[in-house]
């Protein structure tokens, strides 16, 4: 009752979504410039371009327990070194896409990446 | 055939419709693509194509989705999921009509499923002016293939069933059935 066209059909439709699936990887998710906010006690505190060509360079950030390290690699940039007793920043790893972020509680430091096409104002959620 | 009789079956088809409507909007769908669901209420649809033709088929999908969406409340989700039933209902019955002896019913359910996926991302992302959405279109196929199954093996077995009953109550044409 499932015909040979049903099967070939199924596989078609797979194939179609993964092709979709992988030129999203390729193309990428942001469209336009990245950069970098790293916030301290909410305010911002720095603010640095990523991309391709960026730079490569390391910030130190003096912090309620002691200091963090941002460490930024051209267009990925991560905590390198904080001085928190939980290390969940660090553990975070490298983030490069608008809207991740990485937070250290303790020290009250935020770092985000966004993109210029949508600030961090716009809507986060829509239910309906 | 008697058209009356023929009226009060797709009345019924509709509130089925209307209740598996009811209840996937209850089901969430880990993608927030407005009105993204699973797609059970395109058994309805596939009945009635596979039973009458396009144009039952458009009135059946169309008042299932507009009273469907009046109970269960969700009213804004209305464009998304009309503009989906219509185009899959559409490209479902053409389907069927020229197609069926390449795909059987399930086929026709793949094919249903996958324009449905598309045309509600598509009018999603016109609203919400993001062409991002997108990125959600291979995950809702896989999804839409997997319902896509359970609904055309429904619809079939509808059919085998319930045909020779309808054609004897009187619902259905005799050449229907093949």
């Amino acid at each position: 009752m499932i015909t040979k066209g049903d099967k070939i059909l199924f596989f078609c439709i797979i194939l179609l979504s993964l092709i979709i699936f992988a030129a999203f990887q390729v193309y990428g998710f942001a469209d336009g410039k990245t950069y970098v906010l790293i916030e301290v006690n909410g305010k911002l505190y720095q603010k640095v371009s990523l991309g391709s060509d960026g730079p490569n360079l390391k910030i130190h950030i003096p912090a309620a327990t002691g200091e963090n390290v941002v460490e930024i690699d051209r267009d990925s940039v991560r905590m390198l070194y904080a001085q928190c007793p939980d290390q969940d920043c660090i553990r975070q790893g490298w983030i490069s896409r608008p809207g991740q972020i990485i937070v250290c509680l303790p020290n009250k430091i935020v770092i985000k990446v966004q993109s210029d096409n949508n600030s961090a104002d716009e809507v986060d959620e829509v239910t309906f | 055939m008697h058209e009356h009789r023929k009226t009060i079956f797709l009345s019924l088809l509709v509130s089925f419709g209307i209740v598996l409507h009811i209840i996937e909007n209850m089901i969430p769908v880990p993608f927030p693509v407005p009105g993204a669901k699973l797609g059970l209420a395109n058994i309805i649809s596939l009945i009635a194509i596979s039973f009458y033709g396009l144009k039952e088929g458009l009135i059946v999908s169309i008042l299932r989705c507009i009273i469907g969406a009046l109970l269960a409340g969700s009213l804004t989700s209305l464009i998304y999921s009309l503009s989906g039933a219509i185009m899959s209902t559409i490209v479902m019955a053409f389907a069927y009509k020229h197609f069926s002896k390449v795909f059987s019913l399930v086929g026709i359910s793949f094919l249903g499923g996958v324009t449905h996926n598309f045309t509600q991302v598509t009018v999603a992302s016109l609203v919400l002016s993001t062409f991002g959405l997108y990125i959600y279109l291979p995950f809702l196929m896989i999804v839409g293939l997997f319902t896509g199954l359970f609904t055309g093996l429904t619809a079939y077995f509808v059919k085998q069933n319930l045909g020779t009953t309808l054609i004897k109550l009187g619902v259905l044409r005799e050449e229907k059935i093949q």
